[in-house]
């Protein structure tokens, strides 16, 4: 299929939604969280209401992928008045359609945050849960039907691939990218045009782009989300990286446990295929590039990037010492591009409106928007995304709707178990790179655990360390033992146990394993430690026993 | 072979390109102390004790594993390298039971020359007292895990050197183990053709002949590299 | 200058340093001119005076050794652990990988060379063990460790006699320092 063909697809999906002869649109979320608390079943029974009502020529039911506030489904929308019920149950699916769509008075009780709202709205983009995001990767998550490629064809699907083959260059295309100021959303943030710079200036007749949808900190489901709710946006981010860096082949790593994901990405490929958009001479042009998907077995380690391309390369998932980067030598020694999905789902939208505009967006150092995970004791968790430099304070309270039961805001912990955690005097820092690592914490992939004062910090440093441990790969010393050491040391602490020394060994021992270890799986796990003890040693020190 | 200038531990020196930090130090007589490295072997950078502070990156860099570049300036004995890797030691020592006394490598062990070498007179960490097991299911050879350090070298000899990859590795975290073939018992490997390189591959007690008491066990580790040498020789 | 005292002490373990340590032959008379041997096992049961330095063999395997290793911890200025089984716990560890009751059972009742009526003794005037058994760092503070088992009489002499000299020994400088 050539540019031609897609052109004349597109031209007539956008013609169909025109002329749409449905008056409404109802999205049900099916994105994991929904599902489980049930949403296809609601989606079935609304389809069923429709057709017994009649109304089938005028409501469309599609399901979409993940609409943000997790905890409130299984959550539905109608559009175009954006209303959104939330934890829709199915002995209630006849009466809001019936007021929603036959009588135009929307059920306030059963509307989104209902229940903490004194008046929710009824267009739910005035909600401040809403109006204060900023999408941009997850754009179109929640609107579109992830699995049929017409969808995101109308919504300037491969619009940005099909601008970067017809009228850019490769070092045009990694110029806007480093114009764009964009940094790696995986956690390091390291400057993503530089990155594909890196890889384009190796001379190589094999290179390779490999997409890490590894995600695996406690508490994170940003690359899950995006994936299940639009995975052609990651494929062609992957496929514009591939053209600038020379790539003909690249891999998917997704990790096993989710399913859905795994389903949806598979068949973005089948459709970006069979539309010409992926696979050999990709809209006619001489560009040809090809997806395969890795399905991880569970290994926290191998969402680092050397191990993933150990395991993709069918080896014991275990990271080796850079350099080499893998962008001299990475997957099979060949010169290879490794970013997040994350990442990936923010080109298009670059290539569309411009390195500049993106780069306005955010702090000078840290440009665009971050997608967040929200979890732990605030009242709305889920997902969602702001542009950087927006304040913690704003996150947890405007967005994320305070803490659960009315509870005080102890502490939030950021970037899982390589993070940190940051206390309630910090509220007002701002989200971006710098502002976190400063706090002894880092941005990570964008878990956010929220904590009151029923947490136990000295526990909650055992708990990510005892997560470091088991997931340890165990090839060098000092994350392998030291883990162990320090965990053990927590434990004794927890339980009361511990003496002064034992805090002076654990200390001791967290500076040696972030510098020693091998690979940044140790080199971060002394972090959920040392910042409980920059910020809460008074809560060590009252455990010690002398 | 053309050569760069480099400064290690404030010695300069003019060094061919495309070695390691590694092989210049050792051509140099610079010591560093290794474990999981093996002449001969690939470098997998795992022990960790030979990390090295380089001027202008603000990591320790494994020396086995980086290969020098023009005008580095190396520092191998700093005061915290040094620290470090008592640390390291101590780890080894406290990971799994290593008891000296009734070791068949004592006095012929790297890991006791290790911890000697770091001054280490006593582990300040709890013992972390594993159960491990005693493979003894082989004809000649004993594997016991009380005593690995999990460097790996029998993993890399059997793989790289013999071609029989009877060894690997299992398990994650401290957990890990060194496996024959499918974690079946030595004895029983389809894989291994008995031919001793790990035995001398090993730098500690973990896998020795069966035949010998403590003070006659002579292990010859350089003989992986002699091997590889004369494979190269056109007999 | 008044003379040190000095004391040895043996707990969890086989004797073995102490004979080490009369392997000092007749250097034992260059200690003397600096000090007091004033308890060691055997020989004398009185209770520790307050001493100097004090040498202690083997782990702290029972309750009693605990009671005893916390004692001449207060009594002694220089607290010095000697041997492998007072610095890594050594053999007298074996038995930590197992649970007690097998220990116990393995030695009672299973061996072989019991009779059917083999029974684990329990006596009140027997030591209770621990569950697990620690070198001293781990219950006490160590002043100074001399590895080896057993260590060497020219080890075991040359901290002697640093110490009674008001020197600290480094068994790393002087190459003594030895495991197993």
């Amino acid at each position: 299929m050539n540019r031609q063909d897609l052109q004349t697809i597109i031209y007539a999906e956008k013609a169909k939604e025109q002329n749409n002869k449905y008056k409404h649109k109802l999205c049900v979320c099916c994105g994991a969280g929904c599902i489980s608390s049930g949403s296809e079943e609601v989606l079935k029974k609304l389809q069923e209401e429709v057709v017994t009502r009649g109304l089938e020529a005028e409501v469309e039911v599609i399901a979409t992928g993940c609409m943000g506030p997790c905890n409130q489904g299984p959550l539905i929308k109608f559009l175009p008045e954006y209303t959104i019920y939330q934890k829709v149950d199915c002995s209630n699916i006849k009466e809001i359609v019936q007021r929603q769509l036959i009588e135009k008075k929307p059920i306030e009780d059963l509307l989104l945050f209902a229940d903490s709202r004194t008046k929710p709205f009824i267009d739910a983009r005035e909600d401040p849960y809403y109006k204060k995001q900023m999408k941009i990767a997850l754009k179109n998550c929640g609107h579109i039907n992830p699995e049929r490629i017409e969808d995101y064809l109308v919504h300037d699907g491969y619009h940005a691939l099909d601008k970067v083959l017809f009228q850019m260059s490769p070092e045009e295309v990694i110029a806007e990218i480093k114009q764009s100021r964009m940094r790696g959303r995986g956690g390091a943030g390291y400057p993503t045009g530089l990155k594909w710079e890196t890889v384009y200036k190796y001379v190589s007749p094999q290179k390779y782009v490999i997409c890490n949808g590894d995600e695996g900190d406690p508490g994170a489901f940003m690359d899950r989300s995006v994936l299940e709710g639009n995975p052609h946006r990651v494929l062609e981010g992957m496929t514009i990286a591939a053209y600038a860096v020379g790539a003909t082949k690249g891999f998917a790593y997704i990790r096993g446990e989710y399913p859905l994901a795994i389903k949806r990405f598979e068949l973005a490929i089948k459709q970006a295929k069979k539309l010409g958009v992926l696979g050999n001479n990709i809209l006619g042009t001489e560009f040809s590039f090809d997806v395969e998907v890795r399905i991880g077995a569970g290994a926290f380690v191998c969402g680092e990037e050397t191990a993933l391309i150990a395991s993709i390369e069918g080896k014991r998932g275990t990271p080796r010492p850079r350099p080499p980067f893998p962008a001299e030598s990475g997957l099979w020694g060949k010169p290879t591009l490794i970013n997040n999905v994350e990442t990936f789902a923010g080109i298009s939208p670059i290539i569309n409106n411009g390195g500049e505009w993106y780069s306005d967006i955010g702090t000078p150092k840290s440009a665009g928007t971050k997608v967040f995970a929200l979890a732990g004791k605030i009242n709305y968790s889920g997902l969602i995304e702001v542009p950087m430099g927006t304040t913690l304070r704003e996150i947890v309270f405007d967005i994320g709707g305070g803490i659960q039961g009315g509870g005080e805001f102890k502490a939030a912990q950021t970037g899982g178990p390589s993070g940190g955690c940051i206390p309630a005097e910090y509220l007002d820092v701002k989200m971006d790179y710098e502002s976190l690592t400063s706090l002894g914490s880092i941005m990570g992939s964008g878990g956010l655990i929220v904590m009151d004062q029923s947490s136990d910090m000295v526990d909650v440093a055992r708990y990510f360390m005892e997560f470091c441990m088991d997931e340890s790969c165990g090839k060098c010393v000092p994350c392998r033992v030291g883990t162990k050491m320090m965990h053990d040391l927590l434990k004794k602490i927890c339980e009361e146990k511990g003496t002064r020394i034992d805090l002076e060994r654990l200390e001791e021992l967290a500076v040696y394993v972030r510098e020693c270890s091998l690979c940044g799986l140790g080199a971060s796990a002394p972090n959920p430690l040392l910042s409980t003890l920059r910020h809460f040693r008074h809560e060590y020190e009252n455990r010690i026993t002398e | 072979m053309p050569k760069i200038s480099v400064t290690i531990d404030d010695k300069k020196l003019d060094v061919d390109v495309g070695k390691t930090i590694l092989e210049i130090c050792k051509e140099s007589g610079i010591e560093i102390l290794t474990m999981c490295h093996l002449k001969g072997l690939t470098d997998v950078g795992a022990c960790r004790l030979c990390l090295v502070e380089i001027e202008g990156i603000n990591k320790l860099l494994s020396a086995c594993t980086t290969k020098i570049a023009a005008n580095m300036i190396i520092r191998t004995k700093t005061e915290k390298i040094k620290r470090y890797q008592r640390i390291t030691s101590e780890l080894f020592f406290a990971e799994r039971n290593h008891v000296c006394s009734v070791c068949v490598a004592n006095g012929k062990c790297d890991l006791q020359k290790l911890g000697y070498k770091t001054e280490m007179d006593h582990i300040r960490y709890p013992y972390l007292f594993p159960e491990c097991n005693v493979d003894t299911s082989h004809p000649w050879y004993v594997l016991d895990h009380n005593r690995c350090i999990m460097c790996t070298r029998c993993v890399r000899a059997c793989g790289e050197v013999e071609g029989a990859h009877n060894w690997n590795v299992m398990n994650r975290g401290y957990q890990v183990r060194v496996i024959s073939d499918f974690d079946t018992p030595w004895g029983e490997s389809v894989t291994c053709t008995s031919c001793g390189k790990c035995v001398h591959a090993c730098p500690t007690g973990a896998i020795w002949p069966k035949a010998i008491v403590q003070g006659q066990l002579e292990k010859k580790p350089e003989i992986i590299a002699e091997l590889i040498e004369k494979r190269k020789m056109n007999l | 200058m008044s003379k040190k005292k000095i004391a040895t002490i043996w707990l969890g373990g086989c004797s073995g340093c102490h004979m080490s340590l009369l392997d000092i032959d007749e250097r034992i008379l260059d200690v003397a001119k600096l000090a007091d041997i004033v308890k060691c096992p055997i020989v004398d049961g009185k209770d520790l005076p307050e001493v100097d330095i004090v040498l202690v063999e083997g782990s702290v395997t029972s309750d009693e050794h605990l009671r005893e290793i916390l004692h001449i911890r207060k009594q002694a200025k220089a607290l010095v652990a000697l041997g492998d089984c007072a610095v890594t716990s050594n053999i007298t560890g074996m038995r930590n990988y197992f649970d007690l009751k097998e220990v116990f059972d393995t030695a009672y009742v299973n061996a072989v060379s019991n009779d059917k009526e083999g029974s684990v003794p329990d006596h009140p005037e027997l030591l209770k063990l621990r569950d697990k058994v620690v070198p001293l760092q781990e219950v006490v503070k160590v002043d100074f460790v001399i590895p080896g088992c057993p260590p060497d009489a020219d080890t075991i002499f040359y901290v002697l006699f640093e110490f009674l000299n008001d020197r600290i020994p480094n068994l790393s400088e002087v190459k003594k320092l030895r495991y197993g």
